[in-house]
């Protein structure tokens, strides 16, 4: 099966992001951009499809190619075989992205595609639009929240995670899902992986060579109104008795008194 | 500041940063405690190719600087000093091979670390540690075969290799002349290994005896010629104590680190401990001993790349970053005072780590007679 992977480059995630007081804007300055963490589980779990499965693995993102390539390149190293680029146009909104990459998927000499792999969201903004927005741009069935996958009468079977547990769905090929985490780890790049990455090629495409109209790329129907940083958790009563049953009188005192029970 | 490579290199110093944080600087503690060997550690490790990092291009390795390795092992050290002994140890025997063996022991033992299986280099015996030449190892010819006979110590991967450089008298009357080195392969019959050593640090590297009782090996075993044994082994030595060297400097860094981190949110008088001028100062000397330790060993370094002679610069590198090793963990526990001598805290264990440093591939002192030597020469 031809498998393609959607990643985004995020800053890096186990940094705290502060506001900038001046702009209103996240500091991100001096914050290592790395793959998204939902991402890396998406490329793992297409690797390991593809390894089980035999097919192939393309890398898709969207932006500046200079800036983008130390990621794609560590996505080559981890199991990619082939890596693009869509330079992104001076507008794009998110619902933009998703349409570019529906147009540019179409247009990647490694596709069609089987199989669509997205995060479920990404650990900046964390809108979680990309993979099912993807899906209705290009009319494809999606499963959200995956934690495992496997080929099953042409199509696929996936393990969905649900509030309450997981269930399986089943979907044709092809089809769209988005990767939550799963089981286990991404791998990491071996020396020589990494370093075979380096020769690896990464391809190129503009908006226009993926056929996409500008307007509709910067179309924006949701728009940011605020951006805030969530108000610092008050610290909370420690309830420590010698005796559980005395920890649970007091516990129940201070809900009576604050009237909750 | 660290090393300075190649700007392509840069993402392999990432990756393998990234895996000594995941993977190694936590789990080791556990390890250090019980003494066992991290196996499963060991087997990620080699799996990513951190085995064959010196495997030379011709014989299949990546062709990496040997400034990029000295950076990537200088992690490891900072991670593990175990760790990096176990990597450090599997090279010396590689480099003992490339120094005196032939080219197919050459490529075997590069296809063997390339595969992830470790190596040991055997030369030190119970009364043969400092005084190499006074080896009670012998190899005797038997037709198409050596006989081994005698009690290897210390050494380090000597239960988890897959190869072993032995040194043995073949001519007892030459002296070091009269000694020998040989390529002996894992479960040769008559090879066997001790009890893992309870040690002070290094808890997550093997080291054991491995002995020989009448170990019978094919001639084509022996490396180089009857009689070069300890040439190749003092050889191996001048090249491998740069990179101890390499490895003391990840120690002495990690208690710069650990020091910082705690001076900077430890709160005395009302202000962070090292907004005192005194402690500061400690750091600037850790920091000056450190740095001049792994400038030493670059330039060790480039001296090997260049081809000329680097037999002294080494041996200082060995020398000097042991010596700082311990005096920078010495450092740390006192700047983390009370916190710094529990073992809740990970400076105790870089000073029972460091002291090793100023032991092993020669004690200090014999680095300083070797340095001392070359300067005075013959007169």
């Amino acid at each position: 099966m031809e498998l393609l992977v959607c990643i985004k480059q995020v800053p890096d995630d186990s940094v705290t992001v502060t506001l900038d007081p001046a702009t209103g804007g996240p500091q991100l300055k001096d914050i290592t951009p790395v793959v998204n963490a939902f991402d890396t589980y998406a490329l793992e779990m297409a690797t390991r499809f593809k390894e089980a499965n035999g097919g192939s693995v393309t890398v898709v993102t969207i932006g500046d190619e200079a800036a983008l390539t130390p990621s794609l390149r560590s996505c080559l190293s981890v199991g990619a075989e082939h890596a693009y680029v869509v330079t992104e146009p001076a507008a794009v909104s998110a619902l933009g992205k998703s349409y570019l990459l529906g147009k540019a998927a179409g247009k990647l000499a490694e596709g069609p595609f089987d199989v669509i792999f997205c995060g479920c969201e990404s650990t900046d903004t964390a809108d979680g639009q990309a993979g099912v927005q993807l899906a209705e741009q290009l009319g494809l069935p999606v499963i959200t929240n995956v934690l495992e996958l496997e080929p099953k009468d042409g199509g696929i079977s996936a393990k969905q995670e649900t509030e309450e547990g997981y269930r399986v769905v089943e979907a044709p090929c092809p089809c769209v899902v988005t990767v939550t985490k799963p089981a286990y780890e991404p791998r990491y790049p071996s020396i020589k992986s990494k370093m075979a990455a380096r020769k690896m090629p990464i391809g190129t495409l503009s908006a226009a060579d993926a056929g996409a109209e500008e307007a509709r790329v910067a179309a924006a129907p949701a728009k940011r109104v605020v951006l805030a940083a969530p108000p610092q958790r008050q610290s909370g009563v420690k309830i420590q008795e010698k005796e559980a049953a005395e920890s649970v009188r007091r516990a129940m005192e201070m809900l009576a008194g604050q009237k909750l029970i | 500041m660290a090393y300075l490579i190649n700007p392509e290199d840069q993402d392999l110093l990432d990756s393998v940063r990234e895996f000594c944080e995941k993977e190694i600087k936590e789990q080791c503690k556990e390890y250090d405690v019980s003494g066992e060997w991290p196996a499963e550690i060991y087997k990620k490790a080699a799996e990513l190719g951190y085995n064959g990092l010196e495997v030379p291009e011709e014989y299949g390795g990546l062709g990496l600087e040997r400034i990029t390795v000295a950076a990537l092992m200088e992690e490891f050290a900072k991670a593990d000093a175990g760790f990096v002994t176990t990597i450090t140890a599997s090279n010396l025997a590689l480099k003992a091979v490339l120094i005196g063996g032939n080219e197919e022991q050459k490529q075997h033992c590069c296809d063997l670390l390339m595969e992830g299986n470790h190596g040991a280099f055997c030369l030190t015996e119970p009364m043969a540690g400092s005084d190499a030449g006074n080896s009670k190892t012998t190899a005797v010819r038997e037709g198409d075969e050596y006989v081994l006979n005698g009690r290897k110590c210390f050494i380090t991967n000597g239960g988890v290799a897959s190869f072993y450089v032995v040194t043995a008298m073949t001519d007892k009357s030459q002296g070091v002349k009269g000694m020998s080195a040989f390529l002996v392969e894992a479960g040769t019959p008559g090879l066997s290994t001790g009890n893992h050593e309870n040690k002070m640090g290094i808890r997550t590297s093997n080291t054991c005896d491995v002995v020989f009782e009448d170990c019978r090996i094919p001639a084509s075993a022996l490396m180089g010629a009857e009689g070069e044994g300890y040439k190749i082994a003092m050889k191996t030595l001048d090249m491998s104590r740069t990179w101890v060297g390499c490895g003391a400097v990840g120690i002495a860094q990690r208690a710069i680190d650990e020091a910082v981190a705690y001076g900077k949110q430890r709160i005395t008088f009302g202000k962070p401990i090292l907004k005192n001028q005194g402690l500061q100062f400690m750091i600037a000397d850790m920091e000056i001993r450190v740095e001049t330790a792994r400038q030493m060993v670059a330039h060790a370094l480039k001296l090997m790349d260049a081809g000329l002679p680097y037999s002294r610069e080494s041996a200082i590198a060995k020398c000097y970053a042991g010596d700082i090793a311990v005096q920078n963990a010495l450092d740390a526990i006192q700047i983390l005072g009370g916190y710094g001598y529990s073992r809740e805290y990970p400076v105790e264990k870089l000073l029972r780590d460091a002291k090793i440093f100023q032991i092993y591939e020669g004690t200090n002192q014999i680095q300083r007679m070797v340095i001392g030597k070359s300067v005075i020469g013959k007169f």
